[in-house]
């Protein structure tokens, strides 16, 4: 039981990450219907950002990150004024392939930029490592400082942003322009500002997430690619028709991978833990073939 | 008798042989030529280039390179620009094949052919789950969804043996093939699959994918069967895919399954995608152009230049600049751009003829 709570306790960090992506790429997806490759790269760049002031200029964490996250918005919104905005009538295939151009553009910037490819990882003040232990049926469980501090951080936007999208005026057009982008324009939301405070968000939302990842693993322009890869699978476990699907299946995809962790240490099968992503995906696989609409989404009608 | 002379006597006759320049015409016409030609013309680079006569060294891998991921573009062409599909598991395909080239030569010391029958029988598995699921979930969903099972894939191939790697081998007892000659192997691959998708491309299997590609409805009502259509395209695309991958194997000679930007990372599934749609997604030869684009100007002519070897970060920035303003630009890609050139220039040479000669000529 103790062990169980553990591997859970333990994917708290990564549960948190893809959280923040999947509403980064669900908000993309909702308003510019695309899936946005170039999102691990974006946010990478104002992770970048954080990571040198802090590494190389010394500037305090709380001062650096808040500077990073606003540079990844201020680049995700810009790419979507002076890019997406011209590109919105190219097909379905051809947004995402601009995002993959996008992808390209930032992966060569950042050495132009940062002039260095990689960079340590960043250091986070000493109280987020303090662990707290205590006794649950029998045995020690161990949660860190750091989980606690992000597991807060995560809740409380994700429950901000499902407010404002229920009970807002911003929400209601966001909910409007991901009905019906052209509809929407006609009934007076000006979609341009939509898509555009959707990018900035996601950007945002994005560079937090990098900032977080970037506590436990040295920083590449690619370093996000493996959470962008599960938010896309999570969008559609879920389903992109609603926007809870897709958080509700970031949730339980890095549990099921520790779990299926887990599972191998009862079993005793070391195995198995280096099987344990086929596994998972394989699954996640079935699930979608079964449900082609993801486990929360509505059946839609198409129009011949 | 001279064809002139008979033309000029009036008793020139149908039922003899056409005249020379006909002929010769109509070879030059045929499609075959063209591919033929290219292989002929790759060959003598390579061998230029293996000897270090006028052309550098570098540019024998660096075409093998790009030759090899050219025959998975001209197989991604086939399933996006005639059957409407999309599809990023081109990085696991290529897997397939690298790792059967590695089981069959390296680890099991077999003949190459056995290589290729293996990846193409694994291929084929893999390209009809593929099919199969493309009959439940279509566009961007099947998109992702293929990019799942590329990653399952690279979880497989890092579970079983990350890192790979293959020096030479024996091609029917007679040739010892290595990296360094790897680009005669490529060459006449590529012109033998450039033959067949033409082929392909012109016979009623090509029209169907065609009609379905504009509507799948309508294609159904004239009675092509989705299911079989789907799943050839997905078929052909692994197939070669895989082919493609057993032959970067031996042009590159190794791989690692965790390196981020190698061969089955979700870069190279997005780079084909690239080079489909950078060179134009109905035109086999525009899609060699843009592989060249993404794979292979870097590796030959751009490395010429001291200011790309410094900072060779440039390149990715620029080719990402291209991808967006050619999609954005011309959806038709560098194919129709250059269509676009040829009809220009006619119409220019046809404005100075009439200049010169008067307008009824």
């Amino acid at each position: 039981m103790a062990f169980f709570l553990n591997t859970i306790f333990g994917s708290l960090v990564s549960i948190c990450i893809t959280v923040l992506v999947t509403l980064a790429i669900t908000l993309i997806f909702k308003t510019s219907y695309t899936t946005n490759f170039a999102q691990g790269v974006i946010s990478a760049f104002g992770a970048f950002m954080a990571a040198t002031l802090i590494n190389k200029a010394g500037v305090s964490i709380w001062l650096s990150v808040p500077v990073g996250i606003l540079l990844a918005t201020a680049v995700a919104v810009f790419i979507d004024m002076v890019i997406f905005r011209r590109g919105r009538y190219v097909n379905a295939i051809g947004k995402q392939i601009i995002t993959m151009g996008l992808m390209s553009i930032i992966i060569g910037a950042i050495p132009l930029v940062f002039s260095i490819t990689k960079l340590e990882r960043i250091e986070f003040p000493t109280f987020l490592s303090d662990v707290y232990t205590f006794n649950i049926g029998g045995g020690e469980v161990a949660i860190t400082a750091n989980a606690i501090v992000c597991v807060a951080i995560t809740a409380v936007i994700v429950t901000a942003i499902f407010v404002l999208l229920k009970y807002s005026k911003w929400g209601l057009s966001v909910r409007a322009t991901a009905s019906n982008e052209f509809v929407a324009g006609m009934m007076g939301i000006n979609t341009h500002i939509v898509t555009a405070i959707s990018w900035g968000l996601a950007g945002a939302l994005g560079a937090l997430a990098a900032c977080m990842y970037a506590g436990q693993t040295p920083l590449t322009s690619t370093f996000m690619t493996d959470y962008q890869v599960n938010a896309f699978l999570a969008g559609i476990l879920g389903g992109f028709g609603s926007f809870y699907g897709p958080i509700i299946a970031a949730v339980i995809i890095p549990l099921a991978n520790n779990l299926m962790m887990w599972i191998g240490g009862v079993a005793n099968a070391p195995d198995l833990t280096t099987w344990t992503r086929v596994i998972v995906y394989g699954l996640i696989l079935v699930v979608i073939f079964f449900k082609p609409n993801g486990l929360f989404g509505k059946r839609t009608a198409k129009k011949v | 008798m001279n064809y002139f002379l008979l033309k000029q006597k009036g008793l020139f006759d149908t039922s003899q042989t056409p005249p020379r320049s006909q002929k010769v015409r109509r070879i030059l016409t045929n499609p075959m030529f063209g591919f033929i030609l290219f292989g002929v013309i790759m060959i003598v680079v390579g061998f230029l280039a293996k000897n270090k006569i006028v052309i550098p060294y570098s540019w024998g891998s660096a075409l093998s390179l790009t030759l090899s991921y050219a025959i998975a573009s001209v197989g991604f062409c086939l399933l996006m620009g005639y059957s409407g599909l999309a599809s990023l598991g081109t990085g696991g395909f290529i897997g397939i094949g690298t790792y059967s080239a590695y089981y069959v030569m390296n680890a099991w010391g077999l003949p190459f052919i056995l290589a290729l029958a293996l990846c193409v029988t694994v291929a084929i598995i893999c390209g009809m789950i593929v099919g199969f699921i493309s009959l439940r979930i279509e566009g961007i969903y099947l998109a992702i969804l293929t990019l799942g099972l590329s990653e399952i894939l690279r979880f497989v191939f890092q579970a079983v043996k990350d890192s790979i790697s293959l020096s030479s081998f024996n091609l029917f007892g007679v040739i010892q093939i290595s990296r360094t000659n790897a680009i005669y192997l490529v060459a006449v691959m590529f012109v033998i699959i450039m033959i067949i998708t033409n082929n392909i491309i012109n016979s009623p299997t090509g029209r169907a994918m065609l009609a379905m590609k504009n509507s799948t409805a309508a294609a159904q009502a004239m009675g092509i069967s989705l299911m079989k259509y789907r799943l050839l395209a997905f078929v052909i695309c692994t197939v070669y895919a895989a082919l493609a991958g057993t032959l970067l194997m031996i042009s590159v000679g190794y791989a690692k399954a965790t390196d981020a930007m190698g061969f089955y990372a979700m870069i190279t599934s997005l780079n084909i995608l690239a080079a489909v749609v950078i060179g134009g997604a109905k035109s086999i030869w525009g899609t060699l152009v843009g592989t060249f684009i993404m794979y292979g100007l870097q590796r030959t002519l751009l490395n010429q230049v001291q200011f790309f070897i410094d900072n060779p970060v440039v390149i990715t920035f620029i080719s990402g600049i291209l991808v967006v303003l050619v999609v954005m630009f011309y959806p038709g890609g560098l194919a129709q751009l250059a269509k676009e050139l040829v009809g220009k220039i006619k119409k220019l040479i046809s404005k100075i003829k009439a200049a010169k000669y008067g307008k009824d000529v």
